[in-house]
């Protein structure tokens, strides 16, 4: 092996600015996911068939395809179609948030379809009404339930955000690339990157294994 | 401005053949991928404290880390380590086989630990021996209750095979991409990728429904 | 195996058991079973009842005392280590039936009783498959033969698990609680099955909470609590006139609640 290490010829400044970005993006994308997640899984459980199957094909669509090729995708295509020109960062924000924005409703709806029946009847039973019963009764048991996957899809968006340094958002990801390049270090560069990543993801998949463990021992 | 989606047919092939790729690429690392997480399960859950230190590291390591930079480090770093020239296809299986390995390892060992202690009484209530114990009894039960999350590791797999396409492999988002900056028509060709890799992911997440409802239900597993 | 008429079957001496530094499950059991006799151990929860079939498959470590049958001690803890020592030969000879029926889910009724015979005797599928069939024949499950465990009621499950335990020609069958999980109306098929074994004089200990069962089936009845044996004696008078004050208690409760 003809490779010597020389860890030191990474220059940490480009590195922490990119952290910052993702950081940033991981924020933005997840205040939309787990805002607007909750009520677009009221709409795919609509009895209504036109509210349902448009949120349906739209929770889909984001789920079966892969992920860069929505940001491609609208980092392409979302200028020509709207004719609207929105900074490199805004579009990151918007294409991760709608992706996990529809892995959040899907949470929520199992979440929502685990509160158990009779927890609604007494909700009846009380007299509260159906936008009572949501606020009251649905909202804080299935948001509790779903704790745990919606840490996991916050820290796998964390983890998406890197494909934004395809489309030259310059995140973690993207100052790595140009490090490795300038420095002909992609070792040491991509080494210390993939450290970066594990130390904050890691964390967080502790607590939602604390978590997932604490409620089983609840139930059982 | 107008869609011209007729366009795609002239690309057809090229098309085609990206998506031999993916699908290529997707299928090795299926067959390599779960064998690797079946053993890393099974040392997940062994007596040796070694075997867990190591098999967990490996699994957390892949799965707190973006598939990108994992991809990144196998394609520019490995050769360099290792001071041989690794082939595209060769970089991209070990990449997409060892993330797929994480992922299935996980799914293997909830599987394992799924398996009740009365199944076990009763193999000794049978007098059965320690292989038949594993072979007979608990392997194809863990296996069957598996599979549903096995489908859906394979759709992530299937996924996550279009980030080879930033390290230059000619797959289908790759194919797609260059017909779209060559053509200037980022809409109709890259719309329609979008819709293959889903007509392909979609079926395949409701195929997991239908396993769980029918043969799982069935044996009540 | 040469062995006098009134040589026990089963021979317990002095078990103990605990879960923990705290939890004394047995606390030096002594029980002597002749061949022949149908033991019924009724008491308490947490008694110790369940432990002690456990204990006797084998399914559980033991902290001192030993087990012996036919002769032969098959499972003791008396050196200093501590370990259980367990003879799997001589165990393979006792069934056990469970309260939870614990078939294998992924394999047939069918599958599920050639399983052991395949596998730990050597025996051929073919006479394995028409030893079953006939043996599901008389338990009036012929028609299930390839049916999925999921697919039978509870009392059919049940029944499939006897047979399964039968299977491997067993001298002592273990029932530990096999009709506490079935809904009230699938009791009676599974102690007709255990009744009909009783008829063919196969030795058999019995854990249950049915005291009328206890009553049918029983040529002896132990009562349990506390980890000790209380009182051992004939079914009409450990159910009818107990001796002690415990078990007069006790079957006080349980007749009082049933009725």
């Amino acid at each position: 092996m003809g490779y010597s290490f020389d860890f030191q010829s990474v220059s940490f400044g480009p590195l922490w600015e990119g952290l910052i970005v993702t950081l940033e993006l991981t924020v933005a994308a997840n205040l939309i996911g787990v805002v607007l997640g909750f009520p677009l899984a009221l709409l795919i459980m609509s009895r209504f068939a036109p509210v349902r199957l448009p949120a349906m094909l739209f929770v889909e669509f984001f789920r079966c395809t892969p992920a860069i090729v929505q940001i491609v995708w609208f980092f392409y295509c979302v200028p020509m179609l709207f004719n609207v020109f929105l900074g490199s960062m805004t579009m990151g924000i918007l294409a991760l948030g709608l992706n996990l924005m529809a892995f959040n409703a899907e949470a929520y709806r199992a979440a929502i379809q685990a509160v158990p029946r009779e927890q609604l009847d007494a909700g009846i039973a009380l007299g509260l009404n159906p936008l009572q019963r949501t606020l009251y009764i649905v909202l804080p048991t299935a948001v509790r339930a779903s704790i745990p996957v919606l840490l996991t899809n916050g820290i796998g968006i964390f983890q998406q955000t890197a494909l934004v340094a395809i489309v030259a958002v310059q995140d973690l990801m993207y100052q790595a690339k140009s490090l490795a390049t300038e420095t002909y270090r992609p070792i040491e560069t991509f080494t210390i990157v993939a450290l970066v990543y594990f130390a904050v993801s890691f964390p967080v998949s502790q607590v939602v294994g604390f978590l997932e463990r604490r409620r089983q021992l609840m139930m059982s | 401005m107008a869609l011209d989606f007729s366009i795609i047919l002239r690309f057809q092939e090229a098309l085609a053949l990206g998506l031999w790729t993916t699908v290529k690429l997707t299928l090795i690392c299926v067959v390599l991928g779960c064998s690797l997480g079946f053993f890393i399960g099974l040392a997940r859950t062994s007596r040796s404290t070694l075997l867990r230190a190591v098999s967990s590291v490996y699994v957390e390591f892949f799965r707190g880390t973006p598939v990108l930079v994992q991809l990144f480090w196998i394609f520019f770093c490995l050769p360099l380590i290792l001071g041989v020239e690794l082939s595209n296809l060769t970089s991209g299986v070990i990449a997409l086989t060892l993330y797929m390995g994480a992922i299935t390892s996980e799914t293997f060992r909830a599987s394992l630990k799924s398996i009740g202690p009365e199944q076990l009484d009763a193999c000794v209530a049978l007098g059965l021996p320690r292989r038949v114990q594993v072979t007979n009894v608990i392997l194809p039960q863990a296996v069957l209750r598996a599979i549903p999350t096995l489908l859906s590791n394979c759709v992530s797999l299937f996924k996550e095979s279009a980030l080879v396409s930033a390290v230059g492999m000619a797959d289908l988002m790759f194919v797609g991409q260059n017909i779209s900056n060559n053509t200037a028509r980022p809409i109709e060709v890259l719309t329609v990728v979008a819709l293959i890799y889903f007509l392909i992911a979609f079926p395949l997440t409701r195929a997991v429904t239908l396993v769980e409802r029918r043969v799982l239900a069935k044996l009540a597993i | 195996m040469t062995m006098s008429f009134s040589a026990p079957l089963v021979k317990i001496q002095s078990l103990h058991k605990s879960y923990g530094p705290h939890i004394q499950v047995l606390k030096g059991l002594d029980i002597e079973m002749k061949p022949g006799e149908r033991v019924v151990v009724i008491g308490p929860s947490g008694g110790g009842k369940s432990t002690l079939l456990r204990v006797m498959m084998g399914l559980e470590k033991i902290d001192s005392g030993s087990i012996s049958f036919g002769g032969k001690p098959y499972i003791s803890s008396e050196s200093a280590d501590r370990k259980t020592e367990i003879d799997t030969e001589v165990r393979r000879s006792i069934g056990m039936v469970f309260q939870h029926y614990t078939l294998f889910p992924h394999l047939s009724v069918i599958q599920n009783l050639i399983l052991a015979p395949c596998k730990v005797r050597g025996e051929s599928r073919a006479s394995a498959t028409k030893r079953a069939q006939a043996l599901l024949e008389r338990f009036g499950l012929g028609a299930k033969a390839n049916a999925y465990p999921a697919q039978l009621s509870g009392g059919q499950k049940q029944r499939v698990a006897i047979a399964r335990a039968l299977m491997l020609d067993p001298k002592l069958m273990l029932f530990d609680e096999v009709t506490s999980a079935l809904d009230p109306e699938l009791v009676a098929e599974v102690e007709q099955v255990i009744l009909q074994l009783a008829a063919q004089s196969m030795p058999m200990m019995i854990v249950t909470h049915d005291m009328w069962f206890a009553k049918n089936i029983a040529s002896r009845v132990i009562f349990c609590a506390g980890g000790v044996v209380v009182e051992d004696g004939p079914p009409e008078q450990v159910l009818g006139a107990p001796k002690e004050e415990r078990t007069r208690d006790f079957i006080d409760r349980v007749f009082h609640i049933r009725h």
